[in-house]
């Protein structure tokens, strides 16, 4: 595989130093229209996917979908008009952005899907699975509680795969804990201010009874963490989010947070570009790259500070 | 007859009773101090963006960018507000002077090239997001000072310190539009731009000061929710603008201008905090929230526009 790498970075470097002229003929190029780059996460993938283009000597077309399906469509629309030698896709949604994955195929371009997942299987996928981050956060809480407590929920935006997904596992795993009660779930749009404004309302309507906080991601974790240390609650509320960003790292370190689920966003930007070269060039792929979400604590952080 | 017409005029107020009533008798937690200062805390980003847009909208003008605005200003505070990097006051001045910019920005655009306000404010507004993201590079800012981190999260006396600004910023509001001669201004060019043209007024300035007032306070409310949150956010603030904008109209301030009032947006403004506390207390799911939330607004516009026929 290594072998592969150099072959092709050999390769481009010795057409590129060849003629300047056909440089853009022979070049590889690869689409790649990405949920959005408002998010830090999403930046993440980006670039590292470009580090990765460049590494390699492909040349890499980065456009923002803006978390528009309609958009993300129109973009894979112009690739194909554009005739790039493959397309990297990070979905918007679930459904909507499958017709986008259905015309590149249709139109023979070899089509990679990244981070998360659409109805329509590209022709090949690198990410995560977000079920197994909710299952891996609440399994936590519930270790920590001992089976026996009450919890509150707090959401991302209303109809996101993520959203969809990572309650998904948080329920699978509440289901086996008869003895945990899960007291609210309501949705923060995976906002800061917003996940501290629906705190500071639940400490008023839940009070003492609350006994641990899932955060669908570290932002809203980070939001409900001052309501808490606000009133003098954060010594007794278990609170854990998901995605590992550096401040939820800082937060973990300080004792802030308890834990937070690291996604790398290494592996998948930079396994989504090895994975289209390798289809381009008529190599076989794995179908599905799964790659692990890790649980973060204060025991194993240092692995994951920058 | 007499009481009829106060009774629309105060249609707004009373619907707030009643709402409040409501949320007291099903929540105990509703009616407690420490709920109300909350509700204030919280409420105080959306009502300084809201009495600004209250003048614009008095004027007969919109604006758009106020969302993005808090984006630029919070990213601009928070690059400048790191620790032991410059004095408390360095961050603060940088955080209004952007808004001003950006009003000032505005106002010029829209009384020199004569382009509706909405389109205007609209591209400023796009303008804003791109570069709060390119200061940014697409990430959140964080690492901030403690003495900067006072001004959304410390308390005097027990009160919030955002609650502070929130009655300063109304007081000297309501005194500009109601006591001075600029207020009254406002108010005439809404009400008939040509009659306050024709009566020496110079409209052009007074559409100047409304958005630069506007973008000054958009400026303000970024440097609280950045402070707030303890991060510059590039995608802080978006649909911000909107909130406002139904905080006005809620509170009575008529879209066609000349009427509103900052008492009135300030209401407008408590009702949408009060609905989005009360609705999480009570766990009502955040779908029929929103739904909520659209009702009461057309409630609001309705009301407003029969009270113009009658009165007409």
């Amino acid at each position: 595989m290594k072998n592969h790498i150099f072959l092709l970075t050999f390769t481009c470097l010795f057409i590129a130093c060849n003629s300047s002229k056909k440089e853009e003929k022979d070049q590889i190029v690869v689409g790649a229209t990405m949920l959005s780059m408002q998010t830090e996460f999403i930046v993440n993938i980006s670039d590292e996917m470009q580090k990765k283009a460049d590494e390699m000597g492909v040349k890499l077309i980065l456009v923002d979908a803006e978390r528009s399906p309609l958009k993300q469509m129109e973009q894979v629309e112009s690739f194909i008009a554009q005739k790039v030698d493959l397309i990297v896709i990070n979905p918007c949604e679930v459904e909507a952005s499958s017709p986008a994955v259905a015309r590149a195929i249709a139109a023979k371009i070899p089509i990679v899907g990244v981070n998360s997942a659409t109805t329509i299987a590209p022709n090949a996928f690198v990410g995560s699975d977000d079920v197994e981050a909710g299952r891996i956060a609440m399994k936590y809480i519930a270790e920590k509680l001992g089976g026996k407590g009450n919890v509150l929920m707090i959401t991302g935006f209303i109809g996101q795969s993520a959203q969809i997904q990572r309650e998904k596992g948080a329920n699978e795993v509440l289901k086996s804990y008869p003895n945990i009660k899960l007291l609210a779930t309501q949705a923060a749009d995976w906002d800061r201010a917003k996940g501290m404004d629906l705190m500071q309302n639940w400490i008023q309507s839940y009070g003492t009874k609350i006994n641990a906080v899932f955060s669908q991601s570290d932002e809203m974790a980070l939001g409900a963490v001052k309501a808490l240390q606000a009133s003098n609650m954060k010594d007794k509320v278990i609170v854990v989010g998901i995605d590992a960003i550096q401040d939820a790292l800082q937060a973990v370190k300080k004792g802030e947070m308890d834990a937070t689920v690291f996604q790398n966003s290494k592996q998948q930007g930079a396994g989504a570009i090895e994975t289209a070269l390798k289809l381009a060039k008529k190599q076989s792929v794995e179908k599905q790259t799964i790659i692990p979400f890790q649980l973060v604590t204060k025991e194993n952080l240092s692995e994951f500070l920058k | 007859m007499q009481s009829i017409k106060k009774l629309k005029e105060y249609g707004i107020f009373i619907a707030f009773l009643l709402i409040c009533i409501t949320l007291t008798i099903i929540s105990p937690q509703f009616l407690t101090i420490s709920n109300w200062l909350i509700i204030f805390t919280q409420v105080a980003i959306n009502a300084l963006l809201a009495f600004g847009v209250t003048f614009v909208i008095i004027t007969g003008g919109i604006d758009l960018s106020i969302g993005s605005v808090v984006a630029v200003s919070g990213i601009v505070v928070a690059t400048l507000a790191h620790p032991d990097q410059f004095p408390l006051i360095i961050p603060i001045l940088g955080g209004l002077l952007t808004g001003l910019f950006i009003g000032i920005l505005n106002g010029f655009l829209i009384t020199k090239s004569k382009i509706a306000p909405f389109i205007v404010t609209l591209g400023i507004m796009t303008i804003g997001r791109g570069v709060a993201l390119i200061i940014s590079n697409g990430r959140p800012i964080s690492n901030l000072a403690d003495s900067f981190n006072f001004i959304g999260g410390g308390e005097i006396l027990g009160i919030p310190f955002p609650i502070i600004i929130l009655i300063i910023v109304f007081s000297v509001c309501s005194i500009v539009l109601k006591k001075t001669v600029f207020g009254r201004y406002v108010y005439a060019v809404g009400g008939n731009e040509q009659a306050a043209w024709a009566s020496g007024i110079n409209v052009n300035q007074v559409k100047m000061a409304v958005y630069a007032l506007c973008g000054l306070l958009s400026g303000l409310a970024g440097i609280l929710l950045t402070s707030r949150i303890t991060t510059g956010q590039p995608n802080a603030g978006v649909g911000f603008e909107l909130d406002a904008i139904a905080a006005a109209v809620i509170g009575g301030t008529s879209t066609t201008g000349g009427i509103g009032t900052i008492t009135g947006t300030l209401f407008g403004v408590i009702l949408i905090g009060v609905l989005n506390n009360g609705l999480d207390l009570l766990n009502v799911s955040s779908y029929y929230q929103q739904v909520a939330m659209g009702i009461i607004i057309i409630g609001a516009v309705l009301l407003d526009s029969w009270n113009l026929k009658t009165n007409r």
